[in-house]
């Protein structure tokens, strides 16, 4: 594009010069003239389609809306008046003062008085033809009436006389009779046509004014001579005279001004024309190259802008790396240099901001990993106590998955109410301090703690719990434990004496009394006796209990055992439904306290059984994960929900019988065992014991 | 007045140069190929018929050339006809207002007419044209072709401008085509 223009100018400089030049009143180009205005004409329609391919390159570039285009445009429109005006005036400035000038060149002054200058020299000329002619009619007048041959030797005096510069006498058959110069010039004397010898003849006079376009003019005069006698034939004289040169050369200038003139004004509309077509070819032109460069300075200029914005629109669309193309040490340059170090500020400052925020996300994502994983159960609550955040500890030990509880105000909530009844009263109770609070729900005793958030981390409260069930019954454990070793310590032993004193004193005074007396005597020591028998058994059950043995480990065949437990159970009360896992691994445990967990399981469940019109007993054995399960299931009365949580604690019984150790010590021996056991009510009726005992490490592994 | 004119120089360049305009303001009335000991010589009659504005440039001193132009080609059936001979005769009409005279000049040759019908008589009859010469040629078969026009490149350039536009100036015949045919010369080419 960029070359075609330099190239198109350059030529149309040139063409335009030569126009200029031939359109001059010189000889130049004057073959090819119109060659060159055809030249130059396709030059100015080449330039023009230029300029219409630029036009169509930028309107296209508008219509699909290519950033910097509507800046060429401007500047394009800025451009073009100071192009188009300026031009434009000179253009009709110049037309007019040509048409005037050209105008101004012809007047009617100047042309007659060229007529006149014409007319002077023809004037001059005819009368020197005249009187040429008068010179050779008196000759020819002269020479009639002498002979041949004097007229031969009168012809060069004559000719002296006349001072003429050339004279010749012809016969009538044409040939030269007698010849007379001037000077030792040419020998041959320029004869005249045949057809002139015949005109001079028959008008009597001939006289002609020659000339050869480099010669000079010459005046040519014939006459015929009268000759003497009739036989003689009419002879012809010939006077030759040059003009003077000076009156050819001024009339010849004086013709050749007229005729210039002459053709001057007969082509002045031609002329007129040319200096038209010259004037526009060049306005074209340069209209067309300016125009042409206009639309290049315009692209140039805008091209930065475009560069620039590009870059924008990059850095808009998050893409930092481009970077503007710093060409020129100017404005625009300095502000593609400044755009560029502001791009890579933003880069810089986008990364860091990108960092600090995976650092946050990844501080905030571990303390949120430990929040889950943390087994105490923890709530967010707002300022209107409404359930935020929870965590998946609260939903473990809750046994709850919280749907439709979150940003549910407590007071409102469908479940859990004792729950939500206890953190509220907490906080209202205790206002901005820390409160902590030990809960006890159906089945578990929760320690909660709940404290109110700064308000200027947003405020709310937090309430974190804990399952502290087994905690609790282990400490109860403990203590019963405890208890059970004083109480076998210190109420055994006044046991004995008590029981050898009544002895005693039924035998001592048994015989001394009345026999009323003496029954009434036996019937009392008898009582004590039998109490204090009954509270020795208490006693050494609590004994048993504080001092059960730890478990000599070993591995044992589950199944085996509790099939030899249940054959004792055969015929004993309710029917008893076995579903034994066949091939289970063996299990670590004690023998001898397996037998008794499962004695003390099956009395219960028979004890449960008693008055049931179908009772049942179910035992079942089973595999879970590492664990062996063993399940003994009743559809008796099952568990009130009130000892629910202490079931097995000592002393906590159903039974009108009973020490309430049973569970107790079933829950101390699986304890020992590394084991787990879990106490609930079936659906309808009955209650389910589940026991886990772990399974031997390489039999679990080998089957 | 610029556009009058820049309009048909610029619809005359998008078709192609221009022919002459078609004027048929030049007849061939008679043409004669002689043989002679040199080669062909050419006789031919013109009509020409000068209109008012031609008559006028000339009585006003501006000189005309008017080009005789012969050719003689050579039939191809594969390509462009060849183009064996061309030759140019040409003839300048002039006007001597001193001497009230026309001129005719070929070459160095010049005629003076005092009146115009009596030069154009003589323009338009050329005798004796040697247009072939005779160890330039091959016999055979050719077409040859004659036919005159005013040279309008040789004008002053404003007359050139109006040629370009107007058809008052363009002066021509047309082609004329006749097919020649011609002999081994029978004195040369002895048998070696």
């Amino acid at each position: 594009m960029k070359y075609a223009l330099v190239i198109s100018v350059l030529l149309g400089v040139i063409l335009l010069f030569l126009l200029a030049a031939a359109s001059g009143n010189t000889a130049l180009f004057s073959h090819h003239y119109a060659l060159l205005l055809g030249l130059n004409a396709a030059l100015a329609l080449a330039v023009l389609g230029l300029v219409g391919y630029q036009l169509w390159v930028l309107t296209s570039k508008l219509r699909a809306r290519v950033f910097g285009s509507r800046l060429t445009l401007r500047f394009l429109l800025m451009f073009l008046p100071m192009v188009i005006v300026p031009g434009g005036l000179v253009y009709l400035v110049s037309l007019q003062f040509m048409a005037k000038s050209i105008e101004s060149w012809f007047d009617v002054r100047v042309d007659n008085a060229l007529e006149g200058g014409l007319n002077l020299g023809r004037t001059a000329l005819d009368l020197l033809l005249t009187e040429l002619n008068d010179k050779a009619r008196r000759m020819a007048l002269e020479l009639s009436d002498k002979t041949p041959a004097q007229q031969v030797v009168l012809l060069d005096r004559l000719r002296e006389q006349a001072g003429v510069d050339d004279a010749l006498l012809l016969s009538s058959g044409g040939n030269v009779i007698a010849s007379a110069r001037k000077g030792v010039g040419k020998l041959l004397p320029a004869l005249p046509s045949s057809m002139i010898q015949r005109q001079a003849r028959q008008s009597r006079s001939y006289s002609a004014l020659e000339g050869a376009p480099d010669k000079g003019l010459s005046l040519r005069v014939l006459v015929p001579v009268a000759a003497l006698s009739i036989t003689e034939d009419e002879r012809l004289l010939q006077l030759l005279q040059r003009v003077p040169p000076t009156l050819t050369r001024d009339a010849e200038a004086v013709q050749e001004v007229y005729r210039d003139y002459k053709e001057l004004s007969l082509s002045r509309q031609g002329l007129k024309e040319i200096y038209i077509l010259t004037l526009t070819l060049t306005l074209l032109l340069t209209l067309f190259s300016a125009t042409a460069l206009a639309f290049l300075l315009s692209a140039r200029l805008s091209e930065p802008l475009a560069l620039l914005a590009a870059g924008t629109q990059a850095v808009a669309r998050g893409d930092y790396s481009r970077r503007a193309q710093v060409t020129s040490s100017d404005e625009l340059g300095i502000l593609t240099q400044s755009f560029n170090s502001m791009t890579e500020q933003l880069d810089d400052a986008r990364s860091a901001a990108e960092s600090h925020r995976a650092e946050l996300e990844t501080a905030k994502a571990y303390l949120e990993n430990i929040l889950a994983n943390l087994s105490a159960g923890v709530l967010v609550l707002d300022e209107q106590l409404r359930l935020v955040t929870v965590n998946h500890g609260a939903g473990a030990i809750l046994q709850e998955t919280f749907d439709g509880l979150k940003g549910c105000v407590l007071a409102d909530w469908p479940r859990l109410q004792s729950l939500a009844r206890a953190i509220v009263e907490g906080f209202k109770r205790h206002d901005t301090a820390t409160w902590q609070q030990q809960l006890e729900l159906a089945e578990r005793m929760l320690l909660v703690r709940g404290s109110v958030l700064p308000r200027a981390s947003g405020g709310g409260y937090v309430v974190v719990f804990d399952d502290v069930t087994t905690l609790v019954q282990a400490q109860r454990a403990t203590a019963w434990g405890e208890v059970a070793r004083r109480l076998a310590h210190e109420i055994k032993n006044p046991l004995t004496p008590i029981q050898l004193s009544a002895e005693r004193l039924q035998a001592k005074l048994a015989s001394k009394l009345a026999p009323e007396d003496a029954a009434a005597l036996k019937r009392a020591t008898e009582t004590i006796i039998n109490q204090v028998a009954a509270m020795k058994g208490m006693v050494d059950d609590f004994g048993e209990y504080a001092r059960t043995p730890a478990p000599s480990l070993q591995p044992l065949d589950l199944n085996a055992l509790v099939r030899e437990v249940l054959d004792l159970y055969e015929h004993a009360g309710a029917p008893l439904r076995p579903a034994l896992q066949a091939g289970l691994p063996q299990v670590v445990g004690d023998p001898t306290q397996l037998r008794q967990v499962m004695h003390n399981l099956l009395q219960n469940a028979q004890d449960a059984l008693v008055g049931r019109a179908d009772p049942q007993i179910e035992v079942e054995t089973e595999r879970a994960g590492n664990q062996a399960c063993l399940r003994i299931s009743d559809n008796g009365c099952g568990f009130p929900e009130a000892i629910m949580v202490r079931v097995f604690e000592p002393y906590v019984t159903t039974k009108p019988k009973g020490t309430g150790l049973g569970l107790a010590i079933v829950k101390k021996i699986i304890d020992e065992h590394n084991g787990a056991i879990r106490v609930e009510n079936l659906p309808g009726h009955g209650a389910r014991v589940s026991i886990l005992l772990p399974l031997l490490p390489e039999s679990g592994r080998t089957s | 007045m610029s556009l009058r004119l820049l309009v048909p120089l610029l619809l005359a360049l998008a078709l192609g140069w221009p022919a002459p305009a078609r004027a048929e303001n030049i007849e061939i009335s008679h043409i004669l190929i002689e043989v002679n000991d040199e080669g062909y010589a050419l006789d031919a009659d013109f009509e020409i018929e000068l209109n008012p504005r031609l008559e006028d440039a000339v009585n006003k001193g501006v000189a005309m050339y008017f080009q005789v132009e012969f050719e003689l080609a050579r039939n191809r059936w594969y390509w462009f006809d060849e183009r064996t001979v061309s030759r140019q005769l040409m003839l300048r009409l002039s006007y001597h207002a001193l001497t009230r005279q026309y001129r005719i000049s070929r070459g160095a040759l010049h005629q003076s007419f005092s009146s115009l019908p009596e030069a154009l008589r003589v323009l338009s009859r050329v005798r004796s044209w040697q247009v072939l010469e005779r160890a330039e040629i091959d016999a055979g078969d050719y077409q040859a072709a004659l036919r005159m026009r005013l040279d309008v490149t040789q004008l002053p350039k404003p007359f050139q401008v109006n040629a370009l536009t107007s058809r008052e100036w363009n002066l021509a015949s047309e082609w004329r085509r006749w097919p020649l045919k011609i002999k081994a010369p029978v004195t040369e080419k002895a048998p070696q």
